[in-house]
């Protein structure tokens, strides 16, 4: 299988550093919101690597062992490895020993629940329109009232 | 505006993002709602996450700051700007950043066009740069011609949707 195709390069498409997803405050304020912080900090951390975005890529095409993992990324066995661990802790592969083979697996769970979180920004705003929509509609009817008191007070001044 | 990030000017366009909404209020109801703190509290964000800090000094040049918190109790980090302009029940403009070191500033904008008592909300966000609006986009793993991350990411959208 030809993975990663030639000329493969994701480092310049979005999600580039670690640093930056750890430190940005609207990812914790979505994380927050999962109740497991920690785990999806591992996520985003696991997801901000190039080759570890790859591998998963590959991984869904279906499971594969190791030794095809490390075939196509001209990176020695121990660092596609680590990787592999990274993305374990993550919770976004899942490894399983047959004979002397290690397999992987996406869990496509767990990427999907990152995924959610990802790009957030949008639904942010969405779900404070819908609750500006409420509001507003409060507001209106709270001025139409405060008119008809007025005009009442004016109309009892003038009889008085 | 441009921003300029090393020696590349990154356009306006492609880094913006408008968001419209019709509400079915006149745009002086509306500004009202953007243009002060117990207002601004009833709505800003979602519901399991209130504004418990909500400073406004709404005039132009005059900053304001809030603050979310969830469901954990926890005050998120403090965001907050400057309005560059504001017209009347048809505008505003602020600047909007968490207060963190290397935080990115985008410009926003509300836009109010009322017509037959409905009034048309634009927001526009001019995000920092193209990777700033890609990450809170949930573009970030766009790779157009690289299939297999294509594959990745149509997979995920199933999952999401699903």
């Amino acid at each position: 299988m030809l993975w990663p195709p030639a000329g493969y390069d994701d480092r310049t498409s979005g999600l580039t550093a670690a640093s930056y997803i750890a430190t940005n405050a609207y990812m914790q304020l979505a994380m927050q919101a999962s109740g497991d912080a920690e785990a999806l900090n591992r996520t985003f951390f696991a997801l901000a690597d190039p080759t570890r975005r790859a591998i998963l890529a590959r991984l869904t095409l279906g499971e594969a062992s190791v030794t095809e993992l490390v075939a196509p990324f001209g990176l020695s066995q121990p660092t596609i490895s680590r990787h592999l661990k990274v993305l374990a802790e993550a919770g976004l592969v899942e490894r399983r020993r047959e004979a002397q083979f290690r397999h992987c697996r996406l869990n496509a769970a767990r990427l999907a629940e990152a995924w959610g979180w990802l790009g957030n920004y949008r639904e942010f705003w969405e779900r404070s329109f819908d609750r500006l929509d409420a509001y507003a509609k409060q507001l209106l009817e709270a001025e139409k009232a405060e008119k008809k008191e007025k005009t009442r007070e004016r109309g009892q001044r003038k009889r008085g | 505006m441009n921003e300029v990030k090393g020696n590349v000017v990154e356009p306006e366009s492609e880094r913006e993002l408008i968001l419209t909404r019709v509400f079915d209020v006149p745009a002086r109801i509306l500004f009202l709602a953007c243009s002060r703190p117990e207002h601004m509290r009833q709505w800003f964000g979602p519901k399991e996450y209130p504004l418990t800090l909500c400073e406004m000094d709404f005039r132009v040049g005059g900053k304001y700051r809030f603050a979310m918190t969830g469901p954990n109790g926890v005050q998120n980090t403090p965001f907050g700007g400057e309005y560059l302009a504001i017209e009347e029940d048809r505008k505003i403009t602020f600047t909007n950043a968490f207060e963190e070191p290397g935080s990115e500033t985008m410009v926003m904008t509300y836009t109010f066009e009322e017509a037959g008592g409905k009034t048309t909300l634009h927001m526009r966000t001019v995000f920092a740069s193209i990777a700033m609006k890609k990450l809170y986009l949930s573009m970030g793993f766009e790779a157009g011609t690289n299939s297999a991350l294509d594959q990745l990411v149509a997979l995920v959208e199933r999952l999401v949707s699903a």
